[in-house]
């Protein structure tokens, strides 16, 4: 089967989807709400669903052509001869990209067919569904194009839909009137350029020192530039090749902390969670935010290479010791803020963030295979819980409506009414339970929870990390139990106990269009684990890499194909450090032993507590705790980044450019002063005489100028005669030098 | 020999006297008026095509040379040519007039004969400066630029129209003053003005290169602006009319930037390559400080005014990077700023001739109300943040491409880049808060409930922008071909007179 060729078809569904529902989209929903959502929101699903099958036809041809990665051309972009620069626009097939392709259009199918129901009813639906199209055409441009400035494409272009469906109720204001999902979205972008101003000057320094952006012809390159110790040399500009690959990395670092939301860049996550719910579990949960993950699984070789340079940035880390680091870090943090989020889906946002520090951490230990394992795990898991927080915030919702039109109930209602705060919702289980049953295989697979996907993914993490980094297995592994505690306490909020509003009371079971897609993903969460499951990479280790071709036996072998190991020295092989995950009894046993008590904690502490929407969190007793939900990078940057910045635009553009450079500088001095020189040369040229030319050349702008005359009478003559005769002296001046 | 590019260049006369004919007064004639214009800058632009049919972009040299003696007695004569340095600006041209006579169709209801009339008369004078090969000549056509411009501010213009335009005319001339002294001397020094003849003999006036370039430079600076030239753009920009602001920002500040790549950078090789650092500073300087100063803008005419000071930056990094990706990149992004930044000027146009105000605060939620408005509008935004896939990025892509090797940057280019490449950032702070602010939020003022989508003529407008916005940014390759030689050509030489300089 070769299947090579229909690559380029799986981006021109989603551009079909896109303009079907952009030129056409609005009128039919416009002419009949019923008809015209069912064709706008299923002709976006079956261009989803078109791509999927293209992406599982091309994972079929891999198999059945040894895995042999293929670029299929489209057509040329830049190409500047005279510069020997050239970019084509081109589709890379290979197990990597193929993976992506496959959690990008699968999960993305469901998540289409789901928002049919949960935007069902909206004025803007053939919108949103333009912009979900929209997203998917460049989210695959994203993890699949052939170089770096076609990746680059793609994830602006998300970056572009990020920001278009965050903002997508854009004319809604919160409490103190400002528009929140504008400027949600708006920071999104913004926050995402600072991450893709290191993607940028990442791909000047490789340009000219690869002579290419396109992946293989770059590593390729780099493995040979680095055996012979090269010296980069661009213009004037010289330094050793692991320098240059240090700084390419770091600099790929601050577009995967963008990106993926890692620190300092993730404040943009939580604020995202402003748009529609689907777009939640889409773009920040399941894909947009793992592609610096897929990034740096992508540059592997260039890691490596950071890795093998050494301790170059200060002299005191290298690049992938950094990467896991920050990933670590932002894991443990983000998972302690989550503890303190009241909205269900800031909670799971949190959660995000912290499960993409797990990956980014492995990816930095070089587990590059974990880290896409627990990609994929996690968009199964994670888009399953935002789906099902959507699920629950429309039974919210539909209670609240109930309520509205129930008189009785009038007087015990409240003027705001927000549908996502966990503190009204409780004892959801038994009205909406297949939104509970889905809800609570998602819970436990991103607890870590045997079976469940997220306990294989998670544990060949840390497995990792006890072997070749202890201090990120240590932060990791609480990570990991601040994971199990705050969907603990999320399960517990929503689900059980009694409910504490009447909407809770009244919620009910979302449509069909909804459930099923939770069922599908709950499915995936449950047994997702089978992509990867340790026995089968251990009897693939013993079998000295061998495997039958034609058959996907797991991803450590599938994706080896896009791992390579390679030749750092001339003297031998450097292996990859991601060797194929033994079982490990002892990590797995503590994993799985802390996150049960964790969730048994977070079960006990919440067993009737808060009794009422009103009462305070348990947790809010321990006060350092309570400090994540301030403390950490927003309020600085708020207080110390945007407020200095709006001063300095201030005041540059008021006081100096205008007050000062524009009516100054120029008016009172040089016009000023121009006019009485000019006068004063007026007036004695008048005395030898010339007073005809004067008046003359006065008479000639007088005609020209007509309607500006009567404004300024007299002021434009005298300045531009001013100007002719000092220009007049100069010339005189200068021949009379010259000659 | 060829007439082809004197017809270019003098066929909107032809326009200007079928105005004169066909008027009857009273403004009885003034639909006809429009049409005779716009016929005539649509035939003018078809005459441009012409033009890049007959263009073999494998030549380096001059092309479809029209040169005849003019006054022998000094060396002048009356050349045009056209090579890779100028055919995209007379493209641009061309196609930024017709769509500034279309753009004026409704907003333009006083004086109409006149304005048409400035109008063509500015085409001429501008293709005469892209076209020119005699530096006599070429001062002539651009000096003649200004008074059009004068008066299109001067009498169509916003309140503060009188001072702007004033403002506008003698900052520009007294640039080009000094300009004047640098082409008389060389003028006299080599017998000659025709440019290729002064490059091929500027051994002669190479001891004064460095003073000369100024000359030049300052004239230049003055018109692209470079920081801290710029104190006449915002009052000229803001107070334009709409199809002036068009002209100034799509073609005029090109001619800046085009006159250094044409005139100093291959007349003044060791001075452009001592001088480029300095220049390279300012460009960056303008850069972010176009962008910060953008930010805070409260009329949006404005902010889109001060924003050109930054995209310019990006062109004259390029063009002071002296390496073929940088300089092409430098051209492109002329052409890729006229397009953003004329339809940004354009949309401006289209609010204002409704709602008579450009306060940002007055607006808030026309997604709303004009749907189809804001997201042509939304497509030109992103065009001029540099979203890949749009034509922005091409063109700054390949210029910070060239900057961060670029030998005249010094031994460590990529700190101009990296500072460069900060306006991206910057750029997405004042074009998403003026989206925002404009388009976004709820329509919470009733005034703007009643504005209507745009009509067929707008949207044709807008389609012409889209066009060339979205060809550039997925298939420019065809536009860097068409300066390829000539670029390579000056690069060569730049780089082989400045190694014997060495």
């Amino acid at each position: 089967m070769n299947a090579y060729g229909l690559a380029p078809l799986l981006l021109l569904f989603p551009a079909v989807g896109v303009l079907f529902n952009g030129l056409f989209g609005r009128r039919f929903v416009e002419a009949d709400a019923k008809v015209g959502e069912r064709w706008s929101g299923w002709f976006a699903s079956l261009m989803a669903i078109s791509s999927f099958v293209v992406a599982v036809l091309l994972f079929f041809t891999l198999q059945t052509n040894e895995f042999h990665p293929v670029v299929v051309p489209i057509m040329d972009w830049i190409s500047i001869p005279a510069a020997d620069f050239y970019v084509p626009w081109a589709i890379r097939v290979d197990t990597l990209s193929v993976t992506m392709m496959l959690v990008v259009t699968g999960v993305g199918s469901l998540i289409h067919i789901y928002a049919i129901g949960y935007m069902h009813g909206d004025p803007n639906f053939s919108r949103f569904f333009t912009y979900f199209s929209l997203f998917i055409f460049f989210m695959l441009i994203l993890v699949s194009g052939s170089t770096y400035l076609v990746l680059f494409v793609g994830w602006e272009g998300v970056g572009l839909c990020s920001f278009l469906l965050i903002s997508f109720w854009f004319d809604r204001k919160n409490a103190a009137g400002k528009a929140m999902n504008a400027d949600a979205g708006r920071k999104a972008f913004i926050v995402n350029r600072v991450g893709d101003f290191g993607m940028v000057l990442a791909m000047f320094l490789m340009a000219w020192t690869f002579r290419s952006l396109e992946f293989d012809t770059v590593f390729e390159t780099a493995v040979e530039m680095f055996k012979t110790n090269h010296i980069v040399q661009f213009g004037l500009f010289s330094a050793p090749i692991s320098v240059v690959i240090t700084a390419i990395t770091a600099l790929f670092l601050l577009g995967a902390t963008g990106k993926s939301a890692q620190i300092p860049l993730y404040v943009w996550l939580p604020d995202a969670m402003a748009g529609p719910t689907p777009v939640s579990a889409l773009i920040h949960a399941a894909t947009m935010v793992t592609s610096g993950i897929y990034l740096i699984v992508r540059s592997n070789v260039l890691f490596e290479i950071a890795r093998e340079s050494g301790p170059v940035i200060f002299g005191v880390i290298s690049t992938p010791d950094l990467v896991a680091l920050i990933g670590a870090s932002t894991g443990l943090l983000a998972g302690l803020i989550a503890f303190t989020q009241f909205d269900i889906k800031k909670v799971l946002a949190y959660s995000t963030v912290s499960q993409l520090g797990f990956m980014i951490a492995a990816a930095g230990m070089g587990a590059y295979v974990a880290a896409m394992f627990h990609l994929v795990a996690h968009a199964f898991f994670k888009a399953l819980l935002f789906l099902g927080s959507g699920s629950v915030i429309h039974g919210m919702e539909h209670g609240h409506h109930h309520l509205l039109h129930d008189h009785s109930h009038a007087e015990d209602h409240e003027a705001v009414f927000d549908p996502q705060d966990m503190r009204t919702m409780g004892g959801l289980r038994h009205r909406m339970p297949v939104t509970f049953w889905t809800y609570l295989i998602g819970a436990l697979a991103l607890s870590g929870i045997p079976p469940l996907a997220g306990f294989w993914s998670k544990d060949e993490i840390l497995a990792h990390a006890n072997e070749h980094a202890q201090v990120v297995y240590v932060v990791l592994a609480l990570a990991a139990v601040c994971t199990a505690f705050y969907m603990g306490r999320q399960l517990h909020l929503t689900f059980f106990g009694a409910p504490r509003h009447a909407a809770a009371e009244h919620a009910q079971e979302s449509s069909r269009l909804m459930t099923v897609p939770l069922i599908a993903l709950a499915a995936l969460a449950a047994v997702g684990g089978l992509l990867n499951l340790p026995f089968l990479t251990t009897r693939m280790a013993e079998a000295n890499h061998h495997h039958p071709a034609g058959v996907f036996v797991g991803l450590e072998s599938w994706l080896e194909h896009s791992i390579a190991a390679f030749e750092l020295t001339e003297a031998g092989t450097i292996h990859l450090p991601h060797t194929p995950i033994v079982l490990s009894p002892v990590v797995a046993g503590i994993s799985t032993l802390l996150a049960l008590v964790a969730l048994g904690g977070a079960f006990y502490i919440y067993r009737n507590k808060p009794e009422t929407a009103a009462d305070p969190d348990p947790l809010q007793r321990i006060k350092p705790l309570w400090w994540f939900r301030i403390l950490p990078l927003e309020t600085f940057y708020m207080k110390f980044v945007v407020p200095p910045f709006k001063w300095l635009a201030d005041w540059l553009a008021f006081a100096v450019d205008w007050n000062f450079w524009h009516d100054f500088v120029h008016n009172n001095i040089i016009r000023d002063m121009f006019v009485s020189f000019a006068t004063f040369l007026a007036d004695v040229f008048d005395k030898f005489g010339v007073d005809g030319t004067v008046n003359g050349i006065g008479s000639l702008t007088k005609g020209l100028a007509g309607a500006i005359r009567r404004t300024q009478t007299g002021f434009a003559r005298t300045y531009a005669l001013g100007v002719f005769l000092g220009a007049v002296a100069l010339l005189v001046y200068f021949l009379w030098v010259l000659y | 020999m060829s007439i082809l590019l004197s017809v270019l260049v003098f066929f909107p006369v032809l326009g200007v006297l079928a105005i004169l004919l066909a008027d009857r007064g009273k403004g009885e004639s003034d639909n006809l008026i429009r049409w005779i214009a716009l016929v005539t800058s649509l035939i003018t632009l078809v005459i441009s095509v012409i033009v890049l049919a007959s263009y073999n972009p494998a030549v380096s040299g001059l092309q479809l040379v029209d040169r005849v003696p003019w006054i022998p007695a000094w060396g002048i004569q009356y050349f045009l040519g056209i090579d890779g340095l100028s055919i995209l600006m007379v493209l641009l041209t061309a196609f930024i007039s017709v769509i500034a006579i279309a753009a004026s169709w409704s907003a333009i209801d006083k004086q109409v004969k006149a304005y048409y009339t400035f109008m063509l008369l500015m085409e001429v004078g501008m293709m005469g400066v892209f076209l020119a090969q005699d530096l006599f000549l070429f001062y002539i056509f651009w000096e003649f630029t200004l008074i059009p411009m004068y008066f299109l501010i001067g009498i169509w213009g916003g309140t503060e129209r009188v001072y702007a335009s004033i403002k506008f005319f003698l900052y520009t001339m007294a640039g080009s003053l000094l300009m004047l002294l640098a082409i008389l001397y060389m003028g006299i020094t080599n017998g000659t003005f025709s440019v290729p003849d002064l490059i091929a003999g500027r051994a002669a006036f190479a001891d004064a290169q460095h003073i000369l370039f100024l000359g030049f430079a300052i004239a230049f600076a003055i018109k692209v602006p470079v920081f801290p030239f710029h104190s006449w753009l915002p009052d000229a920009h803001t107070q334009a009319p709409t199809a002036g602001s068009i002209i100034l920002a799509g073609v005029l500040l090109k001619m800046g930037t085009y006159g250094f790549v044409r005139f100093n950078l291959p007349l003044f090789p060791q001075a452009s390559f001592d001088y480029a650092p300095a220049i390279a500073v300012l460009a960056i300087i303008g850069i972010i400080y176009g962008a910060i100063v953008s930010f805070p803008q409260k009329d949006v005419k404005k902010l889109v005014a001060y924003s050109s000071i930054s995209h310019l930056g990006f062109v004259m990094l390029g063009i002071f990077s002296l390496n073929t990706a940088g300089i092409q990149g430098g051209i492109l992004q002329g052409v890729n700023h006229g397009l953003s930044t004329g339809a940004l000027f354009f949309l401006v146009g289209v609010i204002y001739e409704q709602r008579h105000t450009r306060l940002m605060s007055e607006f808030g939620g026309l997604w709303k109300a004009i749907p189809l408005f804001s997201v042509l509008s939304l497509i030109v935004v992103l065009s001029s943040m540099g979203l890949p896939g749009l034509n922005g990025f091409v063109g700054e892509f390949t210029i910070l491409l060239g900057s961060m090797g670029a030998e005249s940057l010094g031994t460590h280019p990529w700190i101009y880049t990296a500072f460069a490449a900060s306006g991206v950032i910057l750029a997405a702070v004042y074009l998403l808060w003026m989206f925002q602010n404009v388009f976004m939020g709820p329509l919470d003022n009733p005034k703007n409930e009643a504005l209507r989508d745009v009509n067929r003529r707008e949207l044709v407008i807008f389609l012409a922008f889209l066009v060339f916005i979205v060809w550039i940014g997925i298939a420019p390759s065809g536009y860097f071909n068409l300066m390829d030689s000539s670029v390579s050509r000056l690069v060569n030489d730049i780089s082989a007179t400045v190694m014997v300089g060495q």
